[in-house]
């Protein structure tokens, strides 16, 4: 009965009834329980990264400047290029594989279709090339598993689109994170509450008397949908206040890493399901490999920097880190030494319940993508599938459980059963 | 109906049609007559119209098959209604009608050649429109069986009618009181004035007073708003709005070097860094004058192109001339910048105000080197608006691979309301289409959909050719442009040669003739009232609320239609367009008469009623308008946390709060409840503003005089903060009044409180106000309540 009101609710575009939904079933003033996990990063390189100077290597003169085909290296079964010597700052492949490549899982030869920034960004975030309507993963991953939390999908750029089920959170500094965690006090100070408790709480219940009332009155879709998203944001945000024990005195100093903080403190405090973290100016149209050796060791080291500060917050064994771009880059250089976008790339997979040390897909030596068995995913010459952004976001769904989810039926991937990656998560030692 | 009325319905093919059946193979030429049958049945043309054209036609086809598209050669060339004024719609539907019957007629061997092309089999320059199989495909079957066999009864699908005329029926209307405050409040920044008020008559019971209420109300109602779109608050409101859309204000770097860049501006740009401040003695003070005087002739640059929007609408100018104008705005500062500081100062009102911008023609730019002199058959710049602003050039960089395509792309979505992109067609394999052509976005079909039409405009561009801002923006091609792109011009129209020096000023006059830059600039009207852009057309063949989506876009067209007729005819006065929306039922839209089960009902109203979460700037100017001040929490990083943006990485406005938000709420609600309460009190009577008839002795349950008086107090802070009427007896008020009341009663029972208010919500105060029975603790819970709802978060 419920599902059917929210597949009403969700087709008519009341998708985010579900906050005051989920808040009618308890008392509306209380504070929400924690959410627990997975919690999902996903790790945007704006712009379109070079895959070959990463986990793609050809090391032939078209294609690779900076090292040949016998300098390619590998780690298990992972194949990469090697960056050690060329890097600027930020951590080396070699180093970046030596720690996290058996945990990690590759896929080469993702065709994008296009290769415009924008259509190509949608595509890669949604699963869906010619809507403007549909959720990111990350947004619909949010909304599936925990819309009521205040900030259950964080952005730092990059498509962030929500399909309207959920709100979007922007918190661009860790500062801004104190602000918010304690916003019945003044100046942020839990010991200087503007109001005596019993008036607070005289507050919240007229406020939900009133919002009761208001949904029993005649609206439009518009309002109905606005007061519930209103309610359930300030009602939740009390819940901000879990995060003050979790932000960290020292703001570090790179780009990802700063938006990690903000994003690990809000998974650890239970007020987060998914962010979407990201760095620009991988579009390097001119002098690529100086500005792809700047940017994806950054890139990298920004993983790594989550991982290590989700071991310390303890909450790494249910961290899910998605690392991807809208493109790749064309299989030579331009007459500015740089490269041009490219439609097909790759993409990168780490955290409970996926195994690692294993890659799936390929390109040829032109850097063009194999069709793959869906079955096995053995790259086959003749039948099989050009592996697309909707293949990865359908298993993307069945792997965080919503696939069936009625959020997820009201954006369809619309996949034939025998085109969906069988076993792509491989048969991982789940954590206890 | 009677088998003759379906007969005298059926398929007339006109006496004068001579039929031609053409044999596969056998090609009509483009120039050929149209020899067609001509359709004269009413549902066949409903079907036409609300189906093939709507989903296919439309959607598909006229990408290409259209004067200047890809397929302009072929002997099916489609009329592109948006690029017509509404008057010439019904024409060139019939036109389309008849190419499209035409088609219908051809053959290969025993299969519709139409059908064929469409679904990629017979070498169909767009490849393969539509699957098989697909709702698409079946229309398009559809079509061509009723097209071929007349006497066919129409299909189910043709009974779907694009009927958008009932969409407001039972919808409750905002009162014009209310409407008022809403327009006041949207569009400067206030309450409305008594005298506003005043003028609008109350609302009567008799049907005929009513109708007299409703003109007189009219016309008061747009003198009013004469009168708003004159005030200076509204102009900042205008400002904001375009630089949503323009987002001119996200330049990269700093201004005086990214948009007056040192090729063209070496010797004047950098005037603050010379300006004599030796009058300031002390030192420090001198320094911070400097400071200053850089960060206000940034910010003074920075404004520039909104500034000019501002300057077209207060003097109430034709609006094309944001492509046309031949000026731009300087201020005493930029002109500086610019070099003509001097010829200019006579014409500046106070030649020392960084803000106060002039219209001015700059003389055309002029390199270091000879070699980098800006092109002019005139001496001066070939300004066209924005278009031309070095700001807007800047904002929107090329590369030597972009090849001004991003500037193209922007041109489309900012003045032709046209997403290039959103052409972007699917594939096969990108990669290998790259790989197979020698020049993909020429040769192949798929890339040639949306570079055909970027291409000859990112070609105007060619003149601002440089990639280093900091360097230059003005700068040609040393090989002169590239001839492996399609050629410069607009639409299937070439830059005629003798305009190549002012190839924007030419782009700007295309556009403002082109009917759709009128209707997208009335679509930005809407999305300064509303927050967001007009509704796109579904495209979803499969999606169950198709029709029900359909006839919510077609209603609004409608409207858009009916505004962009007048805007033209007021010689394009934005402030028509402006008016018209809020006259309009789309503003008033508040509620439903009678409640709604249909979830069909439900999808066509989805977009109904404006409901638009304030912004950080317009709930600032909110509070200013109700308690006289700001809050000042809404600032800087603060406006950021709470939707705003700051036109470079953050371009999108937040548009539901999310916790993170609510957080903001709930402190913007504490703290401004805190700091005018007790404040309030301290004032006198008569210069209060949430208290004018109240005193905090006044305690609830001591006697019915006394709680009157409080639920009087109560309606005020309902009227002046939410502008909402309630009756004394209502529900709302009751609410109110118990959370007053239970407050009180819970101090009191918790026995001992301080008998001052909380020391940080006492501070400033006019006199004191001592706190003994816990009113004054209660009314500010109870603006805290007040301000945490909907009715003064929304508009």
């Amino acid at each position: 009965m419920r599902r059917d009101f929210l597949k009403t609710c969700a087709l008519t575009g009341l998708g985010l009834t579900v906050p005051t939904q989920r808040l009618s079933a308890a008392d509306k003033n209380r504070e929400l329980p924690p959410y627990d996990g997975p919690y999902y990063l996903v790790f945007n390189a704006s712009g379109g990264w070079d895959t070959t100077y990463l986990m793609d290597p050809k090391g032939t003169d078209r294609i690779n400047r900076l090292y040949s085909k016998e300098q390619i290296l590998t780690h298990g079964n992972h194949r990469f290029a090697p960056t050690a010597q060329h890097r600027q700052k930020g951590l080396s492949n070699e180093d970046f594989y030596a720690e996290f490549g058996p945990e990690m899982l590759v896929l080469n030869g993702l065709d994008y279709s296009v290769n415009n920034h924008s259509p190509c960004s949608r595509y890669m975030a949604t699963g869906k090339l010619d809507s403007l309507a549909y959720p990111t993963f990350a947004a619909l991953v949010a909304a599936c598993q925990g819309a009521s939390c205040p900030l259950s999908f964080l952005t730092f750029g990059n498509y962030s689109a929500t399909g309207n089920l959920v709100a979007k959170a922007r918190v661009p500094y860790l500062p801004s994170l104190k602000r918010i965690a304690n916003a019945d006090s003044i100046e942020g100070n839990p010991k200087s509450p503007y109001h005596d408790d019993f008036a607070l709480n005289r507050i919240e219940q007229a406020l939900q008397q009133q919002h009761r009332d208001r949904a029993e009155a005649m609206s439009l879709p518009r309002r109905q949908h606005a007061e519930n998203m209103l309610y359930a944001a300030q009602v939740n945000s009390k819940a901000l206040n879990r995060v003050t024990p979790h932000i960290p005195n020292q703001i570090p100093k790179t780009r990802l890493a700063q938006q990690a903080e903000i994003a690990l403190a809000s998974f650890k405090a239970g007020v987060c399901v998914s962010a979407n973290l990201s760095i620009g100016q991988f579009d390097s149209h001119a002098n690529n490999d100086s500005d792809q050796m700047k940017l994806i060791p950054e890139f990298l080291e920004g993983i790594a920097y989550a991982l290590h500060r989700a071991e310390d917050l303890q909450i790494r064994d249910k961290l899910v880190v998605i690392a991807q771009s809208e493109m790749g880059r064309t299989p030579d250089y331009n007459k500015g030494n740089g490269k041009n976008h490219w439609s097909i790339g790759s993409i990168m997979f780490l955290g409970p319940g996926i195994e690692g040390n294993r890659v799936v897909g390929k390109t040829n030596e032109k850097q063009f993508a194999l069709p793959l068995d869906p079955k096995t995913l053995n790259t086959v010459n003749d039948e099989g599938i050009r592996v697309r952004p909707e293949h990865i976001h359908q298993s993307l769904r069945q792997f965080a459980g919503i696939a069936n989810h009625v959020y997820s039926e009201q954006f369809p991937l619309s996949l034939k059963k025998s085109e969906q990656l069988m076993g792509l998560w491989g048969n991982p030692q789940r954590p206890e | 109906m009677t088998r003759t009325t379906v007969s005298l319905r059926s398929f007339l093919l006109t006496a004068a049609c001579i039929f031609v059946f053409p044999v596969a193979g056998t090609a009509l030429l483009a120039a050929d007559p149209i020899i067609c049958p001509t359709v004269e049945d009413m549902d066949f043309q409903r079907f036409f119209a609300n189906e093939l054209w709507l989903k296919v036609g439309r959607a598909e086809c006229v990408k290409c098959h259209k004067r200047g598209g890809d397929a302009e050669d072929t002997r099916f060339v489609l009329q592109d209604l948006s690029r017509l004024v509404k008057a010439e719609h019904a024409t060139a539907m019939q036109a389309n009608r008849d190419a499209f019957v035409r088609m219908a007629f051809e053959q290969d061997g025993d299969q519709s050649l139409l059908l064929l092309k469409a679904s990629g089999d017979k070498e169909h320059g767009g490849q393969e429109v539509l699957k098989r199989g697909t709702a698409g495909y079946q229309i398009l079957q559809t079509f061509v069986r009723r097209a071929r066999a007349p006497n066919l009864n129409p299909t189910d699908g043709s009974a779907v009618a694009s009927d958008h005329t009932s969409l407001f029926d039972g919808i409750k209307m905002l009162e014009d009181h209310r409407l008022l405050r809403r327009a006041t409040l949207s569009l400067a920044g206030r309450l409305p004035t008594l005298d506003e008020l005043a003028s609008l008559a109350q609302p009567s019971s008799r049907t005929a007073a009513n109708a007299i209420d409703a003109t007189t109300n009219r016309k008061a109602l747009s003198a009013t708003l004469d009168q708003l779109l004159t005030e200076d608050a509204f102009y900042l409101r205008l400002q904001e709005c375009f630089n949503d859309i323009f987002l001119t204000l996200g330049v990269d770097g700093n201004p005086d070097q990214t948009v007056l860049s040192y090729e063209h501006f070496d010797k004047t740009r950098g005037w603050h860094q010379n300006f004599d401040l030796s009058h300031i003695e002390d030192e420090k003070e001198r320094r911070d004058a400097g400071y200053k005087l850089a960060r206000d002739y940034r910010v003074a640059l920075l404004g520039e192109p909104m500034s000019l929007v501002e300057h077209i609408v207060r003097n109430e100018r034709p609006f094309t001339e944001i492509v046309t104008a031949n000026y731009i705005m300087v201020t005493p500062y930029t002109a500086r910048g610019y070099g003509c500081f001097d010829e200019i100062q006579g014409q500046f009102n106070n030649p020392v105000d960084p803000f106060e911008y002039i219209p001015v023609r700059l003389k055309s730019l002029q390199g270091r080197r000879e070699s980098e002199n800006q092109d002019s058959d005139t001496g001066f710049y070939p300004h066209a608006g924005i278009l031309s602003t070095l700001q807007y050039l800047s904002r929107y960089p090329t590369t030597e691979t972009n090849r001004n395509r991003l500037r193209a792309r922007m041109y489309y979505e900012h003045f032709l309301g046209v997403d290039v992109l959103e052409l972007a067609a699917r594939v096969s394999d990108a990669a290998a289409v790259t790989e197979k052509f020698e020049n993909p976005t020429m040769q192949a079909s798929e890339c040639v959909v949306c570079h055909k039409t970027l291409d000859p405009v990112a070609g105007l561009f060619q003149n601002f050719w440089r990639f280093d801002r900091n360097s230059a923006l003005y700068g040609k091609r040393k090989e002169g442009w590239f001839t492996d792109m399609f050629a410069t011009g607009f639409e299937g129209d070439k830059l005629p040669q003798n305009d190549h020096w002012r190839a924007l000023q030419w782009l700007g006059e295309q556009t403002a003739s082109d009917p759709r830059f009128a209707r997208t600039m009335v679509g930005h009207a809407y999305y300064l009232l509303t927050g967001r852009r007009p509704l796109l057309p579904p495209k979803d063949l499969n999606d169950p609320f198709y029709d029900e989506k359909s006839i919510a876009y077609h209603a609004q067209q409608h409207q858009i239609d009916q505004i962009t007729t007048r805007f033209a005819a007021s010689n394009y006065n934005f402030k028509t367009a402006i008016k018209d929306w809020v006259l309009s039922d789309f503003y008033r839209a508040d509620g439903l008469l009678n409640p709604v089960s249909s979830p069909k009902r439900m999808a066509t109203l989805e977009d109904i009623g404006l409901v638009r979460m304030l912004s950080p700037e317009q709930l600032e100017r909110k509070v200013t308008a109700i308690f006289g001040k700001p809050s000042e929490l809404l600032q800087g990083q603060a406006a950021m946390l709470y939707g705003g943006i700051d036109s470079k990485e953050v371009t999108e406005r937040a548009v539901d709060p999310s916790g993170a938000m609510g957080a903001i709420q709930r402190t913007l609600a504490n703290d401004v409840a805190c700091r005018n309460v007790s404040l309030d009190f301290s004032r006198k009577k008569t210069d209060r503003i949430l208290f004018p008839d109240i005193e905090p002795d006044a305690i609830p349950g001591e006697s019915a005089a006394t709680d009157k008086r409080i639920r009087d107090a109560i309606i005020h802070l309902h009227q002046h903060v939410l502008g909402r009427d309630d009756e004394e007896d209502s529900i709302e008020i009751e609410r109110t009044f118990d959370l007053f009341a239970g407050v009180i009663t819970d101090a009191q029972k918790s026995g001992r409180f301080d008998k001052r208010e909380t020391w940080s919500c006492r501070q400033g105060l006019e006199t004191p106000v001592p706190d003994p029975h816990y009113t004054v603790r209660a009314w500010r819970a109870v603006l805290t309540y007040l301000l945490r709802r909907h009715e003064f978060l929304y508009e």
